[in-house]
């Protein structure tokens, strides 16, 4: 009996050590995490030089950054169900303009459909390309968005096939997708779409997720209401 | 259940607001998301009775257990924050494993259910005749 009763002391002081190490361990280890810059925490600025260009007027007080992957199903929702209210309500309006940001990381075809869009914007038809590629989702690399794909929605919109084949052969714009999606992670996005909205002050809000217009609704509408219309 | 699934598959979001969303284009995702989280509210606590109470074999809650597991991890949206840090975490393998979850979410939903029906009857029939007096 003595015996056991050594021995459970014995596990009781072992156990208070312990915790009382890790505790203190954990507590410094905090007190240095607070010194260190943490990359993925939102920062300040946002690099959007690689971005999409500006949907609606550059002098819009209100930046709506969405950072999406072409074969997102949450993105596909969102583009279907509610950027048009957006567009209708405000982009349109003057009152904020839009900025897509690539973060490819759903399959290897997500890669070449950003690389896509940005040959298309070399003739002009960015948001054009942007959206058919919404419109023409299927399946996470299903072959929708093959390279033949890509280039039949070229086709479908008129464009330079010759120039287009070029962009996307020479793989011209892979770093700017790459920088996109570096930039994403830098602002400590995990999903796909996230939206972050800044205001001309610098104010950050995010939101993440497909969210319905009634979300962006009352973050924006605050921030509008005593913004004098301006239009595009 | 019902509730840690909608907010993966993005039916509720709890940032910046409370807001619930179901479109009509994914009303039937959500059916389905009803549909395995009550099978399995109803399943695996008659299986863990027939365990503790009854004193027999675990072979029949590995079926509901799997059911709900399947039913849970299908259609777990690809593009959250889940999705994304084991794609992130484990490369292309994790993508096509997450990419086909996403993408025979139905099938796989539909499939899970079916399965947690079976065990339903099977558990339900030996429960009856289990508990018998002779």
């Amino acid at each position: 009996m003595n015996k056991k009763f050594a021995l459970l002391i014995a596990f009781i002081a072992l156990v208070v050590v312990v915790g009382i190490t890790a505790s203190s361990y954990y507590s410094t280890l905090l007190e240095m995490q607070q010194y260190k810059p943490n990359m993925t925490k939102q920062t300040p600025y946002i690099n959007l030089e690689n971005g999409s260009p500006v949907l609606g007027s550059k002098n819009a007080p209100i930046t709506i950054i969405e950072f999406g992957d072409y074969q997102c199903e949450g993105c596909y929702y969102w583009f279907h169900n509610t950027r048009a209210d957006i567009i209708d309500n405000y982009i349109e309006m003057g009152k904020a303009k839009l900025v897509f940001v690539d973060l490819p990381f759903l399959g290897h075809d997500s890669l070449t459909a950003a690389q896509a869009t940005y040959c298309a914007e070399d003739q002009g038809r960015y948001w054009d390309y942007h959206n058919i590629l919404y419109n023409f989702q299927e399946e996470i690399d299903n072959g929708w968005a093959s390279k033949d794909r890509l280039i039949a929605f070229a086709y479908n919109l008129d464009m330079n096939l010759d120039e287009f084949n070029y962009c996307m052969d020479s793989s011209k714009y892979n770093k700017r997708v790459k920088a996109n999606y570096d930039e994403a992670i830098k602002q400590g996005v995990e999903a796909t779409p996230t939206f972050i909205i800044i205001t001309s002050d610098g104010t950050h809000t995010k939101i993440q997720g497909a969210q319905p217009y009634a979300a962006f609704l009352k973050v924006i509408e605050p921030l509008t209401s005593a913004i004098p219309i301006e239009q595009p | 259940m019902l509730i840690p699934l909608s907010i993966l598959s993005e039916f509720i979001f709890t940032e910046p607001f409370f807001i619930i969303n179901i479109t009509e284009s994914s009303s039937i995702s959500f059916v389905l998301i009803l549909g395995v989280s009550i099978m399995s509210a109803i399943v695996i606590p008659m299986n863990v009775y027939r365990i503790k109470t009854l004193q027999k074999s675990t072979s029949k809650i590995g079926g509901s257990i799997l059911g709900s597991i399947i039913g849970a991890s299908a259609g777990i949206c690809s593009c959250g924050p889940i999705g994304f840090s084991i794609i992130s975490t484990f490369g292309t393998v994790a993508g096509t494993a997450t990419a086909f979850l996403t993408n025979y979410e139905i099938p796989l939903r539909v499939g899970s259910i079916a399965i947690l029906c079976l065990v339903y009857y099977t558990t339900t029939r030996s429960i009856s005749s289990e508990c018998k007096i002779s």
